[in-house]
């Protein structure tokens, strides 16, 4: 589905990704997890074509993306949710919505609000709150919106940068388990990016981990998690 | 009494006017993120177009539409061939400072204002010629005296509150202007929801070309066309537009027609000499009580 590989982006002098193979599964969930600074939001910026790779290749449905815009990107099918909660605070929830399927709106008219109300069933407080301004939302909600504007692309790959950042325990848990259900309903691919690898590895069908720009380690998340030894040494625990 | 009349009526005439400089201004700042110094450049030229279909024996609305429609093009063109290419971040690169890279683009405008004026006078002289008014610029007379209210006001202040309702509408109403807003707002987010946003800065410099012109040609019929007529509104402009908050098109309204009174009321209470001094004196105030404007929003960068 996914595949990328030898991938290195540098920042000036600095290499964020250095020389990263890694690849996403169809209808799967797989998370890429490590410390601060391991490369793991650059290698998402990367993906969606927010960051430009000095070398490497990442091929999605047996096609090279490199080199193309974010916005064309999307086009394709791959959505990104950046770290942050990245809503604009100053449009309404349901602009925020109605953002992701602006470049939809002709071709499939029908389907754009077959979209919307989809993200409404799968969020219900977003419903109740479409007229407010994003930014008088909660994290969590805010969280909920990004995932919903991502979702509405109708997207084949989902990805998912940090959703837990700044989260309370019980919230994460809804958010990953709205995820998790999603990919297991609807078939969607997703590369969910976390430094909380317990709760990463515990949906996900496959683990890598990343340590200062390379993988370390890239097998089934079960092995993963029951690694102790691997995250002892990368993770701290 | 009347002379209080006079002076309401002629600062709303004039703040209609500044006001649309202020949201050409306010709508570049916020689509593209740069103050455009050659706004005022781009609605002479187009104005000069004007002049000459009307000279040829074209009708005023003629020389109107094309005016309209040459103010947007220009905008388009000097985003797609000056400012697009300006921004290309690989080039940027070699910039180190944060505000080296943001002060190219403005740095570029005041270039292509020069450049404009400099084209008018190679193209039609530079010698001062008069432009026609739509409508008559003697006052209404009513009970035997006249009014210091023309039928050109009428024309100027219709035309401004029309423009003014279709830019709003089209911003909060239609989907171009959902997308120009988000990647006003968050050009990454834009991005990232598949937003052309290269596309929809384009279309803010042609929306504030476009108003710049109407300004234009709103400005000339009292004041002469020379390459040099609209530097005063760009200046006058650019202040209403820091005063009512350079991010907010409501604010930058709002500072059109404060500065428009603010001109009036001296011109007829004191003297024509002191309106820079008060336009300056508006300037400061604003900046030492409230230096976003007065409803620009807190992050907005200094000016």
């Amino acid at each position: 589905m996914l595949k990328v590989e030898n991938l290195v982006t540098r920042f000036g002098s600095v290499v964020a990704l250095d020389g990263i193979s890694l690849s996403a599964q169809a209808s799967k969930i797989t998370t890429v997890i490590g410390a601060n600074g391991a490369g793991k939001s650059t290698l998402l910026r990367t993906i969606s074509g927010l960051e430009h790779p000095s070398s490497g290749s990442i091929t999605w449905q047996g096609e090279s993306i490199l080199g193309r815009r974010p916005e064309d990107i999307v086009r394709m099918g791959i959505a990104h949710v950046p770290e942050g909660h990245a809503v604009i605070a100053e449009l309404s929830v349901e602009e925020n919505i109605s953002m992701g399927s602006l470049f939809r709106r002709r071709k499939f008219k029908a389907d754009v609000s077959v979209a919307m109300d989809e993200v409404y069933t799968l969020f219900p407080r977003l419903m109740e709150r479409r007229k407010q301004l994003a930014g008088t939302l909660s994290g969590g909600e805010r969280q909920m919106l990004a995932i919903s504007r991502a979702l509405v692309s109708r997207p084949k790959l989902l990805l998912l940068d940090e959703p837990s950042l700044g989260l309370a325990p019980l919230v994460v848990e809804q958010i990953i388990d709205s995820v998790n259900t999603l990919c297991r309903t609807t078939g969607l691919t997703v590369l969910l990016v976390e430094q909380n690898a317990n709760t990463a590895l515990s949906v996900a069908d496959h683990g890598v981990l990343l340590a200062l720009g390379k993988v370390v380690a890239d097998c089934p998340a079960a092995e993963l998690k029951a690694d102790a030894n691997l995250r002892a040494a990368y993770l701290g625990y | 009494m009347s002379t209080f009349l006079a002076a309401l009526f002629s600062g709303t005439s004039r703040g209609a006017i500044f006001a649309l400089v202020a949201l050409g201004l306010v709508i570049v700042w916020r689509g593209a993120g740069i103050v455009n110094f050659a706004q005022m450049g781009q609605a002479m030229f187009s104005t000069y177009i004007a002049s000459s279909l009307i000279a040829n024996g074209n009708s005023y609305w003629i020389g109107f539409v094309v005016a309209l429609l040459s103010g947007a093009v220009l905008g388009s063109l000097l985003d797609i061939f000056v400012m697009r290419p300006l921004s290309n971040k690989k080039k940027t690169e070699l910039l180190s400072s944060e505000s080296m890279r943001a002060a190219v683009p403005v740095i570029a405008s005041l270039g292509i204002l020069g450049a404009l004026q400099a084209l008018a006078g190679i193209i039609w002289a530079a010698e001062e010629r008069g432009f026609p008014a739509p409508a008559k610029q003697e006052g209404f007379t009513v009970a035997g005296s006249v009014m210091p209210f023309t039928a050109f006001d009428v024309f100027v202040i219709s035309s401004v509150a029309i423009t003014l309702t279709l830019t709003t509408l089209f911003f909060k109403k239609t989907s171009v202007g959902l997308a120009m807003r988000a990647t006003a707002l968050n050009q990454e987010v834009a991005k990232l929801s598949g937003i052309r946003t290269n596309r929809t800065r384009t279309l803010s410099w042609a929306i504030s070309g476009a108003a710049s012109s109407l300004a234009g040609l709103l400005l000339t019929p009292s004041s002469n066309l020379s390459p040099s007529t609209l530097d005063l509104a760009l200046l006058i402009g650019f202040t209403a537009a820091v005063v009512g908050g350079l991010d907010s098109p409501v604010g930058a309204v709002l500072g059109g027609f404060i500065l428009g009174m603010v001109i009036s009321f001296v011109t007829f209470y004191d003297t024509p000499e002191d309106v820079f001094l008060a336009i300056l004196g508006v300037l400061l105030l604003v900046l030492i009580v409230r230096p976003r404007g007065i409803l620009g929003s807190k992050d907005v960068r200094r000016v």
